[in-house]
């Protein structure tokens, strides 16, 4: 700690104040977005972000702790600090250009600067998932896209206020681009009235208790975040090198499986170098991922914060990730052209790769590896009023079973909401018959994974193309420390009909019928600890609400229940879990990585000692 | 308001203790008691408090005009998850809609460590019905009624005490919850039905869901109860009516509570804050934030210019709860908190409570483990005995202390007491913090209303560890909430979902629906018994953006309560789109006249409104002398004030107005006891309120 930081005297309640001010000004953010926003996305499920920034642009609060940082510093690109004014309003969506502050068309970001008197005194700042920006699909994000140009327009810093004008022109161009022009209307309205929130919220702040104390008060907190992780680097985690890689099943327009590689060195109370430089090429299709730095080290930090309340996922929590090597070309740093839309899956089996490495560096201290959000896109074009219905579902799936619970069941990305039937049935011409729980999705372990979901969708409408997003069919969810991979999940058109179809995890372009009906049943998470060691109530338990059927009792658990009574015989079930300990012939591994891992691990080799090993890390 | 209108009766119960106010609403004149709550059976500490009010009055029971209650039931049973045996009818293929919930991780928790809270109902007890409606409301699959008598046996054969009802789309055609319920009454007969049409008609199947839920799961506790307090209320020869405080700081007839028993959720909570904003108001302090702190627990509620915070996105033990109500943040902690040191050799104190049964070691009930009333006895700050009706033993309240805190810590029986107050005290600060600080208000902007048996001997304290510049100890601090109970209106809200795009209004439909929820309104006033000059109608619009998902509530043109053929015409309704603009552009700082209105409820308040306390002053003297101490104790300052000081103890009724006293001092009231610490400034107001300026 310097010298200056430690003379530092700060009013301990002010520091409170400003804490919970900072707080309090996100959540007001969301909450104009929430309540005047119109793309459902948005709306409904909740896909969008709040954050307050001091003026060196270091993030002080975000409402999703996957973003926030890098989205001043590119508009500063175009329009330095000392030539913005009061009253302006910059907005972008430019993936490349952001170098991955957002990494995919759809999410619009805003950024208002906040001024006291002529003095810049910090950022506030949002995006939103838009309901659709142009491109090749009605919803601009396609697993067949082939480049950026498919994927919707492209909006450079531009400032769309300036000193409290909009610029009209410019806004009916960018609203000319969209399929549903109202929707981007009441969503850009509705973010920039967030950003003008965030920056009087600021300019409050700095008015009551005056800039010297007010900056004094970020540090502290900066300074109070990066010292609970470093405690928690240093309480739970050994120092070395460790490592972990993951496949995405495919890029959605060849059959290829990419694979992400992570190295992680840990020392002490910090973790000096991420390493993804090993990962594959960039692809062809849409799962390419422009992994930005910070967001690399935002990830470390959301799970190293754990469950302190007390300490704000901001920028001094994430500096203590010191360097972040990526390589350009690869999967997590592609090159324009290369499509993003579906980058969500590459980033998901980043974060869950990120997770395997604390669970060796922590000896088991971390959940099991949990499956990417399902999207079911679906959508038609009305031959007499020209005009696009389009509905994007998001799913969810069972999460990682925890070391000291079962995984979550049916949970999205952390805060996405579901449709509710009620809404889906209102807005578009379809029937929701079954939205349940996928029994036995779960990975079995002492601490089961959490369960998938199913839903039905029957076609009211003529003409529906359907469009899918399901990962992790060759390598599921993996399971920890005795636990084994959650199950995976599959789609399928009229199940148990003359015409069933199964269609792929990533998929566009499918063909549906009025009368059709179309079933999602999502991946279960991976399973913690050893499944013979569950308690026999929470088995007996999970099978009287059906969550997991009479027959995986028996065959993951190796508890006999009374099929009349669901009540387990428990001098049976003893004898039937000894026998199965005494036939193991080795102990179970610390991750189940599902049956095909080590194939494509092997099949990669091959490949690579074929081509003669290029890109050695 | 009539003479003979005047004695009403309030009480609430707590915890640990049942407190009662009678009333003379035309005076202000009080009458107050306070009994042990009776656990086991709630109505019997309701009646002998009322019967012993009565008799220290001289009252009648016929005099009495009114009697209003504030309960906790319903939150308790939430809570302890101690509700019905609970079943749950649903429409086919929605079964685990309530297990599903929204997908949604707790606001701020970290999805890797969150434990999801667990639902009022596990899937082995519901049941689906065959069914469908459309989203019009137009039947698209016909109710199985043979299924469903199946259904309802196997939840028969579960022994369910409570039946909720939730099918898709009830809220826009209740038809077959409604033969459910029929059908229920025949196949489940004596078990109580909730309909989600009738508890939260609107449309999200979960929030809807977990509403009807919970108004089942606690309806049959509710019920009894209520007809428990009825048949005590018949036995002491009190014929006025029985009211209940709703969540949202109204009031309804015990009769609708035990139907809709929901808005009880926070009844107990939500008197405490009206009563301290009549304290706060009549004392000149229109900006507060009332603490009540009780045995158990304590309410927090900030309020600004009067009005308390109010949210119809609440939430209660992780569930959401989308009715009106006060904006409460409840702890667990309150005088009966235990202390304990726990294997890692820290102190904790709370959340567990010695409740009123034993109670605090010092009731020589029986309680063994140390509290925090045992701490401020052993401190010297609270007195012997408990309004010198309960006598308080000093000895076991060292022993408990002695044994369980101070020795496994290696303290002194004094530093382990003080150190029980302290964390205490911080557990509150924290939850004040959460209602002030973390939603952007500066508690140096308020003041403190410490009410509830413990709120004057912990405010002082708080005030300083919050920069808090003045704390409010009403005249009646132990029994504020029953002030609230005496301080507000019959109110109830009737709404009705009729979506129509402002472009194409059809003024017919709206005014036929408007005449429908008035005719809801007016019956109701029949049955709460509201005369006709006391009726008053809110006549209200909720619209919204098309593609929007949250609306705007804009009040319509005002019409007499009496029935009239006020009907809307055109230009109502373009002032109903213009009042929408500007409110949007007012809350949200953004609208735009291009983009197309619909209505989407139409919305009626009806407010009854009730003979009101006014708080009487005080008889005040010109040019009062000092105030003479009654008598001096040893009380326990801590590390900064050297230990046990001799200090002045004032007895509250012996000051008058205009009065001061400098701390460390005592005021002793009959239900509470101030804590003036050293370096604060007390002085009392016109009403009798101690006012304590904190001076650090």
């Amino acid at each position: 700690m310097s010298r200056a930081a430690k003379d530092r005297t700060v009013d301990p309640v002010v520091v409170e104040i400003v804490q919970g001010a900072l707080k309090a000004c996100g959540d007001e953010m969301e909450s104009v977005i929430v309540r005047t926003s119109m793309s459902p996305f948005i709306r409904e499920k909740g896909d969008h972000f709040s954050g307050l920034t001091d003026r060196r642009a270091r993030l002080l609060y975000t409402t999703n702790d996957r973003a926030g940082p890098g989205m001043i510093e590119t508009i500063w690109e175009k329009y330095p600090a000392q030539c913005m004014r009061p009253g302006d309003v910059y907005w972008m969506n430019d993936p490349y250009l952001l170098r991955g502050a957002i990494s995919h068309s759809p999410d619009m970001c805003f950024i208002a600067p906040a001024f006291l008197g002529e003095t810049l005194i910090g950022y506030s700042l949002c995006f939103g998932h838009f309901w659709d920006v142009g491109g090749a699909r009605p919803g601009s994000i396609s697993p067949s896209a082939t480049d950026i140009f498919q994927e919707g327009i492209a909006v450079p810093q531009v400032r769309i206020v300036a000193q409290g004008e909009l610029n009209d022109d410019l806004y009916r161009l960018i609203l000319r681009n969209s399929r549903f022009p109202d929707m981007l209307e009441g969503d850009t309205r509705a973010m920039m009235a967030a950003t003008r929130i965030g920056q009087s919220r600021l300019v409050e702040l700095f008015e009551r208790y005056g800039a010297e104390q007010i900056e004094a008060c970020f540090e502290e907190l900066l300074l109070r975040s990066e010292k609970v992780v470093r405690s928690h680097i240093a309480r739970y985690s050994r120092s070395g090198r460790f490592r972990f890689a993951d496949y995405v099943d495919d890029d959605c327009v060849t059959e290829t499986p990419y694979r992400i590689e992570l190295a992680v060195d840990i020392d002490g109370d910090e973790v000096r170098l991420v390493d993804g430089s090993g990962s594959d090429d960039q692809a062809k299709g849409p799962i390419n991922y422009i992994l930005h730095p910070d967001i690399c080290r935002m990830m470390l930090s959301r799970f190293l914060l754990r469950d302190d309340r007390t300490a704000f996922q901001n920028q001094g929590a994430y500096r203590v990730v010191e360097e972040v090597k990526l390589r350009p070309g690869s999967l997590l740093q592609p090159t324009r052209p290369a499509p993003l839309g579906l980058r969500a899956h590459t980033l998901h089996r980043f974060l869950n790769a990120v997770l395997g490495v604390f669970a060796q560096a922590t000896a088991g201290g971390t959940p099991a590896g949990s499956p990417d959000y399902v999207i079911v896109i679906m959508h038609t074009l009305d031959a007499q009023s020209g005009k696009y219905v389009l509905c994007t579902d998001g799913l969810g799936v069972g999460q990682g079973a925890r070391p000291f619970a079962d995984g979550l069941d049916v949970i999205y990305s952390r805060r996405q909401k579901n449709y509710p039937m009620e809404f889906l049935e209102n807005t578009y011409t379809m029937r929701i018959e079954h939205f349940g729980i996928a029994a036995d999705s779960g990975g079995p372990g002492q601490y089961r994974g959490g369960l998938g979901i199913v839903r039905d969708y029957r076609m009211l409408a003529d003409n529906v193309t359907l469009a899918t997003r399901m990962a992790n069919r060759k390598t599921p969810p993996w399971g920890v420390n005795g636990g084994m991979a959650g199950r995976t999940g599959s789609i399928i058109v009229n199940p148990g009909q003359a015409d069933e179809r199964r269609i792929a995890g990533f998929s566009d372009g499918i063909k549906l019928a009025r009368g059709d009906l179309v079933r999602i049943i999502s991946t279960g998470g991976g399973g913690y600890g050893d499944p013979l060691a569950r308690e026999v109530a929470r088995v007996e338990d999970d099978v009287a609400d059906g969550f997991v059927t009479l027959e995986a009792a028996l065959a993951d658990y190796a508890v006999i229940i009374d099929p009349a009574t669901l009540s387990a015989d428990l001098a049976a079930t003893a004898r039937e879990r000894a026998q199965r300990q005494a036939e193991r012939a080795i102990a179970p591994p610390f991750f189940d990585r599902g049956p095909q891992f080590e194939a494509l691990e092997q099949a990669r080799q091959e490949r690579r000692a074929a081509s003669g090993a290029s890109g050695e890390r | 308001m009539a003479g003979n209108e005047t004695y009403a009766i309030a009480v609430d119960i707590g915890g640990t203790f049942t407190d009662i106010t009678l009333a003379d609403r035309a005076s202000g004149r009080l009458w107050q008691v306070k009994v042990p709550t009776t656990p086991s059976d709630q109505s019997a500490a309701f009646a002998e408090g009322i019967r012993r009010v009565l008799a220290m009055a001289a009252i009648a029971p016929g005099q009495v005009a009114g009697v209003f209650h504030g309960t906790t039931i319903a939150t308790n049973a939430i809570l302890e998850r101690k509700g019905a045996n609970l079943g749950l009818i649903t429409t086919q293929g929605c079964r685990y809609v309530l297990h599903i919930g929204r997908h949604d991780v707790a606001k701020n928790a970290n999805s890797y460590f969150w434990i999801r809270p667990a639902r009022l109902v596990p899937p082995r007890r519901i049941e689906e019905a065959i069914e469908r409606m459309g989203p019009d409301g137009k039947t698209e699959k016909a109710l199985d009624e043979t299924h469903l008598r199946g259904a309802l046996r196997r939840l028969r054969a579960r022994d369910i005490e409570s039946l909720a009802v939730c099918l898709l789309h009830a809220y826009a055609n209740p038809a077959h919850e409604q033969r459910v319920r029929a059908i229920a009454a025949a196949e489940l007969p004596g078990v109580p039905c909730s309909l989600s049409a009738e508890v939260l008609p609107v449309f999200r199947e979960y929030e809807r869901t977990t509403a009807t839920v919970i108004n089942a799961y606690v309806m049959p506790k509710v019920a009894g109860y209520h007809q428990r307090l009825e048949t005590r209320l018949k036995a002491l020869d009190i014929a006025a009516a029985l009211r209940i405080m709703k969540s949202n700081g109204g009031m309804y007839s015990a009769h609708e509570a035990a139907r809709q028993p929901i808005h009880t959720a926070l009844s107990g909570p939500a008197a405490a804050v009206v009563g301290a904003i009549l304290v706060g108001r009549s004392s000149g302090h229109p900006n507060i934030i009332s603490i009540d702190i009780g045995g158990t627990s304590a309410d927090i509620c900030l309020s600004r210019d009067g009005r308390p915070e109010i949210t119809a996105a609440g939430e209660i033990s992780g569930l959401p709860l989308n009715v009106a109500m006060l904006d409460v943040n409840t702890i667990g902690a309150g005088g009966g908190s235990i202390a304990k040191v726990t294997d890692n050799g820290s102190l904790r104190v709370g959340p567990e409570s010695a409740g009123a049964e034993p109670g605090p070691a010092c009731y020589g009930r029986g309680g063994a483990e140390p509290t925090v009333t045992d701490a401020n006895l052993v401190l010297g700050r609270s007195p012997a005995s408990l309004g010198g009706e309960v006598a308080l033993d000093a000895r076991l309240a060292e022993d408990a202390i002695r044994t369980r805190v101070a020795q496994p810590l290696d303290l002194t029986l004094a530093q382990a007491a003080e150190g029980i107050v302290e964390l205490l005290n911080n557990n509150m600060a924290a939850a004040i913090r959460a209602v002030s600080v973390e939603r952007g208000h500066d508690p140096r902007e308020f003041a403190l209303v410490a009410g509830g048996g413990g709120g004057a001997l912990h405010a002082g304290r708080l005030a300083e560890l919050l920069h808090i510049p003045r704390v409010i100890v009403p005249a009646a601090a132990g029994l504020l909430s029953t002030l609230g109970l005496l301080a507000t209106d019959l109110k109830s809200d009737f709404v009705q979902t009729l979506i129509q795009r402002s472009d194409q209004y059809d003024l017919a439909k709206l005014n036929a629906a408007l005449a429908l929820l008035e005719a809801r309104a007016h019956d109701w006033f029949q049955s709460e018994a509201v005369a006709p000059e006391d009726a008053t109608l809110v006549r209200t619009a909720s619209l919204r953006y098309i593609n929007q998902a949250y609306e705007i509530t804009v009040a319509l043109p005002e019409k007499p309560a009496v029935r009239s053929e006020t009907a809307l015409t055109a230009a109502d309704l373009a002032q109903l789109e213009d009042q929408f603009h500007r409110s949007h552009e007012q809350l949200y700082s953004w609208s735009s006249r291009e983009l197309a209105v619909e209505l989407v409820n139409l919305g009626v308040s009806a407010y009854g409104r009730l003979a009101k306390l006014e708080l009487a002053a005080r008889a005040a003297p010109p040019n009062p002398p000092p105030p003479v101490p009654r008598s001096r104790r040893q009380v326990y300052f801590g590390g900064r004030e050297g230990g046990f000081r001799a200090t002045p103890v004032h007895d509250f009724d012996a000051l008058v107005p205009g009065q001061t006293i400098a701390g460390p001092a005592i005021v002793e009231q009959r239900f509470s006891t101030i804590l003036v610490l050293p370096g604060h400034l007390a002085s009392m107001d016109r009403l009798g309120n101690v006012l304590m300026e904190v001076r650090r």
